[in-house]
């Protein structure tokens, strides 16, 4: 019999092995080639090339993707492999060469990978139209989408295909070399334990290690609170490598270090249900930690993308608004303003329009917290009676004092202490001498829309008209006039920016709130749509992988739940145990993940403005419910375990 | 026979059947069995491969059904008992010996010994109590902190048989517990057995193969068939004469091979 015939007849008549590994190919391919075709379909390429931040994200996106798909064979072939072990030892054990059990594990593999490819596009290509469905949807676009069969996609696949096959056969290769007879023959059965209590230097360790752990999370969590300064990609490496070090000595020492504590208090009275749950637990320690670090990382990532991308989302419309208070806003055009004025009353459009004369001129705020910087920048003053007359709600400041108006000001410092900077001052520059007025506060919202240059200061009739007097001289002195307009009707609202269309200028800064509303819509739309993909490919990996483990160590245990049940422990006993190590495999490394995805928010958050509880519970949520649909497939199939290890 | 006739009967099975498959095409393993054991008995039971020896001993120890036929223990019918009844009377009245040992990797000695405990209301200090006092008859007092994978087959088995003694059951079941272990293990855990058996007045049923083993017996049932082919009593006889007594039934019997003392 050539290697070969021995590869296709161990597959078909193993095929109930397989299966596991064989879907967790499939389901990789599945979910890239998908991501492909979206990738290569005409209509989302099209809206790529409108924008470079839609192809960054795409692009990211897809490596993003090739790294979960190979972290995720790689996890579920090592699974795979060690159910496998004994029948490796077997071929050894009757006289085959490690170099052909190598070549017939690696043919079965490359038929295995190619069945799963050929499945994986089928699946992929049923469901992608399905997914451009939900991106047009997300995105508000209209048209059905046609999307055919994409060689290209199929094609990119293939080459993710050849890279996994590769790199599973060379884990293969290694395993095959690696390994001798006897640690094939008790893969399973190599305990984390000692009986030996552990010396004094050892345990000192242990405490250190243990320690430090807790140690490099906290220091992470802390740096996250603070990254954002000028070494920010320094810190934010240094934040992902601390917790992800962190998490690992947590899951490897300190959890271990915790259950030994526990159970040398119960000095051997560990009882069924810690016997179900600790001891194992305790058991496996060693490999688990590996997988618990991996799945509570990746927890971690999914959350915290989910959370950002649903925020961009959930406040698009209001952070939009935040920096454009108005719907339209002209400088100096007085036709234009004029031709717009009557272009809306004959479309009968409901509109509120007010004017405001303003002056511009080139000024120094001082900082507080550093004397020596001094930055020019544009300042619009703007008249406070002239403010509250067109509706807003502002205090009229006294003589010589101005309020500035930043609704992004909040980011711009971070977390520094508004109150150490403000009050400060204003120099300008009038004929060789300085004038200079009190800035009593900076207020987190905009008077003006964000799109019209300088910064807002607010202040009395009186102060702008000394401002004038003492600066219209300078060079950089400008007269301006604003007209404003609001629409309260969404309907009219959209009409509207259709018909101001001809009035921008060409100079990228007159768009309109409207169609700013839309394209941070699209964009954050196209970026939900893709960290929902990521995360659904993130969770299905690591609930396949914690789902796989639990698999072989119910399996592994049978002989256990067997004696149980002899000894007289009925399967809802049992199962009672089971569910308290469920417990501590599931929920330990989500409990941890959203620890950490809540001080990665708390880290990205300052690139929006609007409140995102709700965006962050809502993906916690979802993410907890999907992930509980593995303890439950998990539990499920210890039951099926528990209630047939009596035969 | 007539001391024993004036002892308490702990388990009495009548007309017990067992058959495995349809109705169509099944195949009876054990046709109508009758048997008595009295408190404190040490009772073997042997036959050749397929008599359904091993059968006969899971039926009595609840862990399968009969097809016919009732099995009392103490008095109570478990042959009516539903699944959860029989848990709850195995964990609480049955002890167990198994030719694997059947310990649980992930536990100490001590840990395993105890198990049986768990769920019910023995305190801790009772419980330590009872431990070292089975520990010290089983000679597994310095094991108490080792893992199964730590420790011999011989010293395995004694730490089953800790966990078969630890809450005072009725009857402790034993199916081949010697099966596993070299001649010198197996005769100092037969010896362990038959003092414990007199000593703590426990009653014993074992399933073996081995003439040996049941030379330690009280009595040794002889299963042919599916039926009770004959009974030997050992009474004042040497355990040499027993063992000869037990041979040649054996030989009679036929099926099996002969191990030498």
């Amino acid at each position: 019999m050539t290697v070969f015939e021995l590869a296709l007849r161990s597959m078909r008549q193993n095929v109930k092995h397989y299966y596991l590994y064989f879907f967790a190919l499939i389901f990789s391919m599945s979910l890239f080639f998908v991501f492909s075709s979206l990738q290569h379909d005409q209509q989302v390429q099209s809206m790529l090339e409108s924008s470079d931040k839609f192809l960054t994200a795409f692009q990211s996106a897809a490596i993003l993707l090739i790294v979960i798909i190979v972290i995720f064979t790689i996890s579920s072939n090592q699974i795979f492999l060690r159910r496998r072990s004994r029948e490796i030892g077997l071929y050894q054990l009757i006289g085959l060469s490690k170099g052909r059990v190598a070549r017939y594990l690696i043919i079965e593999n490359v038929l295995l990978g190619f069945g799963a490819l050929i499945s994986g596009i089928i699946c992929g290509a049923l469901v992608s139209r399905l997914f451009v469905l939900i991106l047009m949807k997300l995105l508000s676009l209209d048209g059905l989408p046609a999307i055919d069969f994409s060689l290209p996609a199929a094609f990119d696949t293939a080459i993710v295909f050849v890279l996994v096959v590769v790199i599973t056969s060379v884990q293969m290769i290694f395993m095959i070399y690696r390994s001798t007879l006897l640690n094939l023959f008790q893969a399973d059965q190599q305990p984390d334990l000692s009986s030996q209590p552990p010396s004094v230097l050892a345990s000192i360790l242990t405490a250190i290690y243990a320690v430090l752990g807790i140690v490099l999370l906290g220091y992470g969590y802390e740096l996250s609170g603070r990254m954002v300064d000028e070494q920010l990609v320094v810190n934010a490496l240094m934040v992902i490598l601390s917790t992800i070090a962190g998490t690992y000595i947590l899951f490897r020492v300190t959890i271990k270090w915790c259950f030994s504590w526990i159970r040398r208090r119960k000095q051997g009275h560990l009882g069924l249900y810690n016997s179900l749950s600790l001891a194992p637990l305790m058991h496996r320690m060693k490999g688990s930690a590996n997988s618990l670090t991996l799945i509570t990382v990746l927890s971690a990532l999914t959350i915290t993308l989910v959370t950002m991308a649903y925020s961009f989302y959930y406040s698009a419309e209001h952070d939009t608004r935040l920096a454009m208070p108005d719907d339209f806003a002209f400088e100096n055009r007085l036709q234009d303003t004029q031709a717009f004025t009557s272009e809306l009353e004959s479309k009968g459009i409901h509109f509120n329009h007010h004017t405001i004369q303003a002056i511009r001129t080139t000024g120094v705020i001082l900082n507080r917290l550093d004397e020596s910087s001094r930055i020019e920048e544009r300042l619009i003053w703007l008249p406070a009676e002239q403010l509250h007359k067109a509706g807003r709600n502002v205090s009229v400041p006294s003589k010589g004092d101005a309020v500035q108006y930043n609704a992004g000001g909040l980011n711009a410092f971070d977390d520094i202490d508004l109150s150490k900077r403000y009050p400060t001052g204003i120099e300008l520059q009038a004929d060789g001498q300085n004038v200079s007025y009190t800035l009593n506060e900076l207020v987190l919202e905009n008077m003006l829309n964000s799109n019209i240059f300088g910064s807002q200061m607010v202040v009395s009739e009186a102060t702008l008209k000394d401002i004038e007097d003492k600066m219209f001289k300078t060079l950089d002195f400008e007269k301006v006039q604003f007209d404003a307009y609001r629409i309260s009707d969404k309907a009219e609202l959209a009409l509207a920016s259709s018909l101001y269309e001809k009035y921008k200028l060409d100079d990228h800064f007159s768009y309109d709130f409207y169609s700013q509303y839309r394209s941070a819509l699209e964009l954050s739309g196209l970026l939900i749509f893709i960290a929902a993909f990521l995360g659904l490919a993130f969770l299905a990996s690591t609930g396949s992988i914690l789902y796989f483990k639990q698999m072989t160590e119910a399996e592994q245990e049978k002989q256990s739940f067997k004696t149980l049940r002899q000894l007289g422990f009925d399967e809802k006993m049992i199962m009672k145990g089971i569910v308290r190590k469920q417990m501590v495999v599931f929920l330990l490394p989500l409990f941890i993940g959203i620890l950490h995805s809540f001080f990665a928010v708390k880290a990205a958050s300052f690139m929006i403005i609007s409140d995102i509880t709700i965006p962050a519970v809502t993906s916690i949520v979802a993410y907890t419910a999907i992930y509980f649909l593995f303890a439950i497939f998990t539990l499920g199939y210890y039951r099926k375990v528990v209630k047939h290890a009596m035969l | 026979m007539n001391v024993l006739n004036e002892q308490e009967t702990v388990l009495h099975a009548r007309n017990v059947q067992k058959s495995y498959g349809s109705k169509g095409g099944a195949q009876q393993v054990l046709r109508g069995i009758d048997l008595r054991i009295l408190r404190k008995e040490f009772v073997g039971i042997m036959g050749p491969s397929g008599s359904g020896k091993t059968t006969l001993l899971n039926v009595l120890a609840t862990i399968d059904r009969t097809t016919d036929g009732t099995i009392l223990i103490e008095d109570e019918d478990i042959s009516t008992m539903n699944n959860t009844a029989l848990s709850a009377f195995r964990r609480n009245k049955l002890g167990f010996l198994f030719q694997d040992y059947n310990l649980l990797d992930s536990l100490t000695v001590k840990e395993n010994i105890l198990l049986p405990l768990s769920l019910s209301k023995i305190s801790k200090q009772q419980a330590d109590n009872e431990f070292t006092a089975i520990a010290d008859v089983l000679g597994i007092q310095e094991l108490s902190h080792k893992y199964p994978f730590e420790i011999s087959g011989g010293q395995k088995q004694r730490t089953a048989a800790g966990r078969a003694l630890i809450h005072q059951p009725s009857i402790i079941f034993a199916d081949e517990p010697t099966g596993a272990l070299d001649s010198k293990s197996a005769s100092s855990l037969l010896s362990v057995m038959e003092e414990v058996n007199r000593k703590r007045k426990v009653t014993i049923i074992m399933v073996t193969h081995d003439p040996v083993a049941s030379s330690y017996c009280n009595r040794v049932v002889f299963l042919k068939d599916g039926k009770i082919y004959s009974e030997l009593y050992r009474g004042e006889k040497s355990r040499q004469l027993f063992f000869k007594e037990i041979i040649d039934v054996q030989a009679v019997l036929g099926g099996d091979h002969i191990d030498s003392v």
